[in-house]
């Protein structure tokens, strides 16, 4: 089976979203892809959380343009609940308008997992991003859900690639 | 017949907070002639700084055995495991299906040594799993000590069991102390040195140094001055 690449970006404040972030890639292992794990650092000014916040700083790189050039889909995550985009999501869809304009996109899938509500501003990025996005599994088991997740999109890579390669 | 693979002539990398040393063809370092031997994939020779470690990644299909020798590391994975391990500790991860696992130094200021080892398993897709036993320094000394195998030890929990027809075994000697390994026919082995000087049926070897056995039913180690020597044996199919 072929090799696919799957970036994960996340942020996470105090670990929860971590663990979801952390099931979506296992899952797109299980679908034997190659994976990246991305964390937005903290908002300027906010409050690291004592337990995780410095673990996860020391743990992580930010997302640079290369990772998801890289990546055949970018698997994205944020705390749950929120209404709208984050700033530091802003920024990160920002930062990719480049490639999106080089037509870097052309094929490429997006997808997120939650333990809530919550996704729609995520998604609705995406699709301004031009990505092919994989809806949200809702589950009462949200690890088990990031999980399958991961692996459909691992799947979904391999089923477009013939199309993608025309 | 044994091929000495000198400590000098692996592969290595180094970073401001990383200086590794690979016995086989790892990351950047590809060797074609030093791929692994039978199912012995990796032997890597980690010095990592205070602090600092393997931020989380993937493995898929690989029993992957961690042995400390000095310091102490944290290890965090995607099965919800989170331990600090130190010396006389064996840590066997079964990557199978998938897992995302990240290792630091646990301390802020002693380096950590350490060696990692993988194996290629028998059969893919097992479901993943982690395993920790430690043991009490004497049970090393003048004698074999089972890190991981096939089968559960005698003394069920003391020892890691990995899926694959492979055994690894530590052992410390002092100055001039012996040890003699009898490998079945058809068995192959590996032997790495973690740390001091040893003789191998005669052959001198060093911290770093490893040989590859084939067709050598008889080994016997003998621990080499100043300090005697801390080994790995391998048992291989």
């Amino acid at each position: 089976m072929q090799d696919v690449n799957v970036v994960v970006v996340f942020y996470s404040r105090t670990g929860s979203t971590e663990r979801l972030a952390l099931a979506a890639a296992v899952g797109a292992v299980q679908g034997r892809a190659n994976i990246r794990l991305r964390r937005l650092p903290d908002p300027e000014g906010a409050a690291v959380d004592p337990e995780h916040g410095e673990r996860m700083n020391r743990e992580y790189v930010a997302p640079r343009e290369a990772d998801a050039a890289w990546a055949e889909a970018i698997v994205v995550g944020m705390p749950a609940g929120a209404e709208t985009l984050s700033a530091q999501f802003e920024q990160y869809f920002d930062s990719l308008a480049a490639l999106r304009d080089q037509g870097k996109f052309e094929g490429k899938i997006g997808a997120s997992f939650s333990d809530g509500v919550g996704t729609s501003p995520l998604y609705a990025a995406m699709c301004r991003a031009g990505l092919i996005t994989v809806p949200v599994l809702t589950d009462p088991d949200a690890v088990a859900a990031a999980r399958l997740q991961g692996r459909r999109v691992a799947n979904m890579i391999r089923a477009l690639r013939p199309a993608n390669a025309k | 017949m044994i091929t000495i693979r000198p400590s000098g002539e692996r592969g290595q990398a180094s970073q401001s907070w990383l200086n590794s040393r690979f016995t086989f063809s790892f990351a950047n370092y590809h060797d074609p002639a030093h791929m692994g031997f039978r199912t012995l994939r990796v032997i890597n020779d980690d010095r990592i700084a205070p602090g600092k470690g393997f931020g989380p990644h993937a493995h898929r299909d690989m029993e992957i055995v961690t042995y400390v020798l000095e310091g102490s590391l944290a290890h965090k994975d995607s099965m919800g495991q989170q331990h600090v391990i130190g010396p006389n500790t064996i840590q066997a991860m079964s990557a199978g299906t998938g897992i995302v696992h990240s290792e630091y130094n646990a301390s802020a200021n002693q380096p950590v040594h350490l060696l990692q080892i993988w194996i290629e398993p028998a059969m893919e897709d097992v479901e993943p799993s982690y395993q920790e036993f430690s043991f009490a320094p004497t049970e090393k000394r003048g004698r074999l000590r089972l890190l991981a195998g096939p089968h559960p030890a005698a003394d069920a929990g003391s020892s890691a069991v990995i899926h694959q027809d492979a055994a690894v075994y530590v052992t410390e000697l002092g100055v001039g102390e012996t040890l003699s390994y009898s490998y079945q026919p058809e068995r192959f082995g590996w032997v790495q040195v973690a740390r001091g000087n040893m003789l191998l049926n005669g052959h001198k070897l060093g911290e770093g140094d490893g040989a590859a056995i084939s067709k050598e039913p008889e080994l016997l180690l003998a621990g080499g001055g100043p300090d005697g020597v801390e080994v790995l044996l391998f048992d291989l199919a």
